[in-house]
This record gives C-alpha cells, structure tokens and sequence, in this order.
C-alpha cells in the first residue's frame, strides 16, 4: 500500500515523536502529505468553540515539537489543531474531509489482571474510520 | 479594545474558529486556524513572539544567524536573567580580576618613579606599598557601607546624584566612564607587556595584539555575565595560585637564608639615578601605586549581577578581593626589594617577570606558568571594565542621561551597545598611546578616585540625613574613606597633571555637558510627545490631499496610484519633465490611461528632479488645509546589488521629505516579481 495523505493524530504523549518518525518512514518513499492534528476535547458543560487557554497553549506547543521532529526527519509536516467534543469522531471527520488513506495513532495501553486495556479514542478511531489505521503501540516505562 | 472585547468584523486576527459539522449528527468540532510557522503564540488578541520569529529568512539572513550563534551562543529568555546571576566564586574573577590584577605592575609601576632618583630611593617602595595597602582597607571598609546602602548598585554615580546633586553624579558618572575605558586600555597593555616578556618578538606589534584581545573579550562579554564568568573564572584562579606559589617559595628560599640573587633587567635605569629623592618623587611614586585601587569600585557597581542575598555575596566579594590584592601586592614588593630587582626603563621585561626568574629560574615551567597566568589575568581585568561600563551606561540610559541604545538588553542578556563602544573606544585609546602602559597608567587613576571621593563625601551627608541606628560609626568611616581618597586624588591629580591627567581633568566637563546636552534633547522630546490626561481620543483626519510623483507610466506606477486612490478622493499626480516635448509625450500616454486622476506635468529645464518636487508640493500645501501624503512608487530589485543599478529617485524623495513638516510619505514597493493587484478584494 502507498498511501498519499496521511493523518497523524497527536495526544502529546512521549510517543510523539516516534509516532512522526514512523511516519515519516512510510510517508517519504510514497511522497506522501502528511498532517498533523491534535484534537482538545470540550467538556460538556462548555461551549463547543470555549476558549481553553492552558489547553490550547500546550496543543501548541506539542504541535511546534512535532513540527521539529518532522523537520528533523525530513517530513513536510502541516498542522491542525481543533476542538470537539469526543477525539475519535473529530480524528475520523478530518480524515474523511482531508481525502487521507491512513490515519497513524499512538496507542497507550495498560495491563489490568493480564489482560490489555486500549483507550477509547483509539478504539473508536479503529471501529468507525474509512481507511487504513496503524497504531503504533507505545512501550510501557520500564 | 481589550482582549475580552469582540474584534470588529473583517478585522484580520491571527486565529479563526470554523465550525465543522462531522459524518453523524452531534459530531460537530471545531477547526482553529491560524498562519503555520509564522512563531507567534497564544489567542484572544494576547500573542507571544516565541523564538522562532527571531529566526531569518533567507540565505544571508540565515548566515548571520548562525555566525551570530557560533560566536555569541543561543538567545536567552528575558526568565532567565536570574540564572545570569553570579555567586562570589565566579563574582570574584568578573568583578575583582581588575583589582586583583593590578597586583601584577603596582609594584612595578612604584619602582619605575622610584628608580629616576637611583637605586637606592627603591628602598621606599615597602612603605609607599604599606601606604597604599592602607588606602585600600578604607577603601573597602567605605565601599562596603555603598553597598549596603545601595544595594540596587549604580555605585558612586548614584551616591553622588542623590546626595550631592545631579551635577555631582554626572561628575562621578563621566569619570568611572573615563576609567572603564582606560580599565581595558591599560590592562591590554599590561597583559601584552606580560607575554612580550617571555616572547619579545611580539613587542614591536603590541598595538595590534592589543586590539585582537580587546575583541576577543568583547565576544566573550557578548556571550553574558554569566558565560564571561565561566570562561575567567580559571585563569583567575591559576594566577592567584601561580602568585601565592611564588611567594611561599620565594619567602621559603629568603627565610632558609637562600636569598635569590638579582637579575639584571634588559634596560636598566641609571644607577645613580637622574633626578633627586624630592617629595613629589615619593608622592608620584605613591600615586603610581595606587593603580593598585582601581577596579575596587566595581564591586559595588555591579551588586544586582549577584545571586540573592546580593548585598552579603557583594560584600564577601569585596573583602576577599582586597585580601587577595593586598597580600600578593605586598608580598611581591616584598620579594622585589628583599632580592634587589631593578625596573626595566623600555618595559621588555615586567618586574613580575625578573622575580619569577630570580625565585625559580629562568625557562623553568614554573616561570612559563607565572608568566601566562599573569598575562590572562592582565587581560582579564579589562573585564571588569567590560562588566562595569556597560551597567553603568545603562543606569545613565534609563535616567536619559545616555542614548537609550544602551539600556537594550541583547540577545544574551548583555547591554551589547555598551560592550561594542566600550570595545572601540578602548582600541583607539590603546593605539594612540602605543600600546604603552606606562604612558597610560597616569590617565588612570585620577577618575577612580575623584568617583571614591564623591561616593564617600555623598555617603556622609546621607548619614548624617537620615541618622539611621549605628549612623555615627557609618559617618565616621565614610568621613575617613572621603578625607583619604581625597588626599590621594589631589596628589595623583598634581603629580600626574603634566604626565597625561590633564586630559582626564580635560574630558571630564566634556563628557558631563555631554550628558547633559542629552538628557535636555529627551526632555524636551518628552514634552512634545508625551499625553496630558486621561482623557485623550484619538483625533479623527479629513482624507489628505495624495500626492503621487510618477516618472513614468510603468506597473509600479500604476500600483501607487491605485493605493492613492485608495487612501483619498483627492489624488493629483505630478510628473517632472526635463523638456517640452517629453512632457507633450507623458500627457498624452497619460490620457491614453483613462484614469480620472488629475495630472500636472512640471517642466525641469536644469535637469532637476528633487528640488522641483519639493517646491511642487510647498505650493500645493499652502493653497490647501488639508495634510498632504506623497505616495512613492518604489522598485524594488531581486537582488541587493540591482540597486547600484536604479537611480533611486524615491529613495533621495524619501530622504528629503524626511525632515518636512505636516508631510506623510507613502512607499508602495513593486518587487520584481510581485504580481500583486492591489485592487483585489
């Protein structure tokens, strides 16, 4: 498969930048766009377009990071920041507007009583995108 | 408008919010938009330039950018001016370097007066080193009563501004100015003295060498206090060990009854010496000496540089500082006198230099080691100059007293204006004198005193004022510190006056009607600029009378008068002909255009473009009230040197409409590859 717009959806998790560098090492032989989104969840008790300045700041900021990361490893990286009510949904709705053939999420996990628990949005973005998802699985602090 | 106000419509902002309405009912989200990479944070109307909009564009702005890196350091964030701060260990190498270095030529600097009356009168130089070591313990006794009285720093110029007046601070002000700069001058010139005396080759180039060192601390200060601190504070401390080595061995060998014999120096003076033993001989011998004192100030200058509690690292500082000078001063002169060393009269050879040779022998690693320690902390001390002056400079700047340029805090945190004028003022002073220090030690130390002798005087009326608990110790130790610097300033100031102290005595009211001459332009700047009350509105224009010089009908021509029509109604072209025919020729491409604008062609039969315009644009403005704008049509080339190429009408339009009154200029730029229509939208 050579995918030619991929989504990279960014939690600001440690996984970051090797989530961008894994990325960058499908998308280059490919020649393939590449955007970057971070998505802040709204409260329910908030307006949808709430101004969430410590939130927005540190998506901010974990964008500019990624942008480093991706000059680094030589990726044209573009940029998206937005707000919704559930990540999945919003990770799901820009892929499909965006046209992208593979959305590339990092997928903390936790073991509990031996079995694997994986967060919602990652299981959501699994169950409803129209397109190649690929999950890269975050290693668990030694 | 405040941040919490809304932005009226179709004002540009840096952040937009679009709704988007996602695949299923409810998964609205919300899209915010704002310029990728443009380095600028935050929302709401309040924005932070991040770091990455210092970065230029552009190949040769790119390279300055990493020459300035490579040579400087990264920028600093203004949060980290605290850790810019320095503690006494490394307080001590940037703030006392000067004083301590002067331990390495006062000796010298006594005997070289001493030896015109012969070889004998060098016997006083013992006392006149007590004599001055005396001077000093009042002087630290007095600065550390300036320092914790003014524990902002500013040291003697604030004391004497507050105290005696403002005529008195700039005095003390002009004269630690004066000094900063001989500070560097004359500890360049001693460190070149010092390596010249083991490399002699390098003498006859001492100018030069000089220079490349003024520059290279000048780079190093660039990099801030903190970085400077750590880049002197190893030499610093290798010298005071090279010295304190060299004196336990020396007085180990004169002790054990093994007294090491004299070395003859490559010039000696005169045995028999050429002038009698007088009392203005042993006074100037004494004055000579005091150069030893210089430097102790700047302690006292610079306490906000310290970490907290400042005013007890500034004071630690300021008393080993003295210590440290005080035994390695007396003990060298101790050692020059007990052996028998002589001065050189050309100064090849330092009198550090003969003793080192005579305690542990000549080409010994220990002599190297002596010899290049003393050298750096020679150079050294001009840091101190390099410290004090530009703190200084911007103390004066924020009382607009100094170009304000040098109240700007550079990229690393220094006061860079300061540091580079410092750095050229020095290098002229040094090559004007040869590179001598011996020709440069009299213009030194007249400043220093007449600033000690302010502060101390300043310091009493200010006990004496306020009377503080304990005021009465405070008064007479002040009162002492004033009585004795200002003894030593009226000997150094008679002794030295014909030697090159004049020149000081010269600049001094020089410099303060300078400062003067400034603080009256900012004054007067300030009264013509500044808003009475709180009322005030901004004032609502009639639309202006545009005015658009054309020289010819081209596509930057037509871009300018399309924004002049967009600034005003009343927009009237003129274009300036060198003959009846060209101008036939320009009215009737003109009226091929179609435009509506009014054109006045102005015949120039001398060939001149600029002052015909100027003359045009007098008469416009008084047959009309309304203000007029001249809107420029610029070409701009791709590259800088396709200017020398364009006559650059606009450019001299520009310049000599600059100082017009009432008048606004306008430039519209056309770029070589601009295919911008402003009529758009």
């Amino acid at each position: 498969m050579q995918p030619k717009r991929i989504l990279v959806a960014l939690a600001g998790t440690s996984a970051d930048p090797d989530v961008i560098r894994l990325v960058a090492w499908v998308a280059k032989p490919a020649k393939a766009e590449v955007v970057g989104i971070h998505v802040i969840e709204v409260r329910w008790n908030l307006p949808l377009d709430a101004v969430m300045e410590p939130e927005l700041d540190r998506g901010e900021e974990l964008l500019e990071s990624a942008k480093k990361v991706a000059d680094q490893a030589g990726l044209q990286l573009e940029t998206e920041l937005l707000q919704a009510r559930d990540a999945a949904a919003a990770i799901v709705d820009t892929a499909v507007e965006r046209k992208c053939d593979l959305i590339v999420v990092a997928m903390p996990y936790r073991k509990r009583l031996g079995r694997v628990y994986v967060g919602r949005t990652v299981q959501n973005v699994y169950v409803n995108a129209p397109c190649a998802v690929l999950a890269y699985r975050q290693e668990e602090n030694k | 408008m405040t941040a919490d106000e809304p932005e009226p419509p179709d004002t540009p902002s840096l952040e937009r919010r679009v709704k988007q309405t996602g695949r299923h009912v409810g998964d609205q989200y919300v899209r915010i938009m704002r310029p990728t990479g443009s380095g600028i944070r935050g929302h709401g109307g309040r924005y932070v330039a991040t770091e990455q909009t210092m970065d230029r564009t552009g190949r040769v702005g790119r390279g300055w950018d990493a020459t300035v890196r490579f040579l400087i350091g990264k920028r600093l964030h203004s949060d980290a001016e605290a850790e810019e701060r320095i503690g006494v260990a490394t307080g001590l190498p940037i703030l006392a370097s000067d004083n301590v270095s002067s331990s390495a030529y006062a000796t010298e600097e006594a005997m070289r007066i001493l030896a015109i009356a012969g070889g004998a009168a060098l016997a006083l130089t013992m006392p006149i080193a007590l004599a001055v070591v005396f001077v000093l313990a009042i002087v630290v006794l007095s600065e550390s009563r300036v320092i914790r009285a003014y524990p902002n720093g500013g040291g003697s110029y604030l004391v004497a501004r507050e105290n005696h007046g403002v005529v008195a601070g700039l005095v003390a002000a002009s004269a630690l100015l004066i000094d900063y700069v001989l500070t560097v001058a004359v500890s360049t010139a001693a460190g070149v003295a010092a390596i010249s005396s083991f490399v002699p080759e390098l003498h006859q180039h001492r100018v030069m060498v000089g220079i490349v060192l003024i520059a290279v601390l000048a780079v190093g200060n660039l990099r801030g206090v903190r970085e400077a601190g750590l880049l002197f504070a190893a030499p610093t401390y290798a010298y005071m060990l090279a010295m304190y080595g060299l004196l336990a061995y020396g007085l180990f060998r004169i002790f054990t009854g093994d007294v090491p014999a004299a070395v003859t120096p490559p010039d000696p003076f005169p045995a028999e010496g050429t002038a009698a033993l007088s009392i203005l001989l042993v006074l100037r011998a004494f004055a000579s000496g005091s150069v030893g004192l210089t430097g102790s100030e700047a302690v006292a200058n610079g306490v906000p540089s310290f970490k907290r509690p400042e005013t007890k690292n500034a004071v630690i500082t300021l008393v080993l500082m003295g210590a440290i000078f005080a035994t390695i001063f007396l003990g060298v002169t101790y050692l020059a006198t007990k052996i028998g060393i002589q001065p050189d009269q050309s100064e090849i050879e330092t009198v550090n230099s003969m003793i080192t040779r005579a305690v542990v022998g000549a080409g010994t690693p220990f002599y190297y080691f002596v010899q290049v320690t003393t050298a750096i902390i020679l150079l050294l001390a001009a840091n101190t100059g390099f410290t004090g002056f530009p703190r200084l400079a911007s103390v004066l700047a924020n009382d607009r007293f100094m170009p304000r340029h040098f109240a700007d805090v550079g990229s690393r945190l220094a006061f860079n204006t300061g540091i580079v004028v410092l750095s050229v003022l020095a290098a002229l002073i040094l090559a004007a004198f040869g590179g001598s220090v011996n020709a440069l030690v009299p213009l030194y130390t007249i400043g220093v005193f007449l600033a000690f002798t302010l502060s101390q005087s300043g310091l009493v009326r200010r006990w004496w004022r306020l009377r503080n608990p304990g005021w009465r110790l405070s008064m007479a130790i002040n009162t002492f510190g004033a009585v004795v610097t200002g003894t030593v300033l009226i000997v150094v100031a008679i002794t030295k006056f014909a030697l090159g102290a004049w020149m000081v005595m010269v600049l001094i009211p020089v410099i303060v009607a300078l400062l003067y001459a400034i603080n009256r332009h900012y004054q007067t700047t300030q009264d013509a600029l500044v808003i009475s009350g709180t009322d005030q509105r901004v004032p609502v224009y009639a639309a202006p009378v545009v005015i658009v010089p054309i020289a010819r009908l081209d596509r930057a021509a037509l871009q300018a008068l399309a924004f002049a029509r967009s600034v005003s109604p009343t927009v009237k072209a003129v274009h300036v002909s060198m003959s009846r025919a060209s101008a036939d020729e320009f009215r009737v491409r003109w009226n091929r255009l179609g435009t509506d604008v009014a054109l006045d062609v102005l015949e120039s039969p001398f060939r001149s473009l600029v002052q015909p315009l100027l003359r045009y644009i007098d008469a416009i403005d008084k047959s009309d009230d309304r203000p007029i704008t001249v809107v420029l049509s610029e070409f701009v080339p791709s590259h800088w040197w396709e200017w020398l190429l364009h006559s650059q009408t606009a450019f001299r339009l520009k310049a000599a409409l600059l100082f017009r009154p009432n008048t606004i200029v306008i430039d519209v730029p056309y770029h070589h590859r601009d295919t911008a229509d402003l009529a758009r939208g």
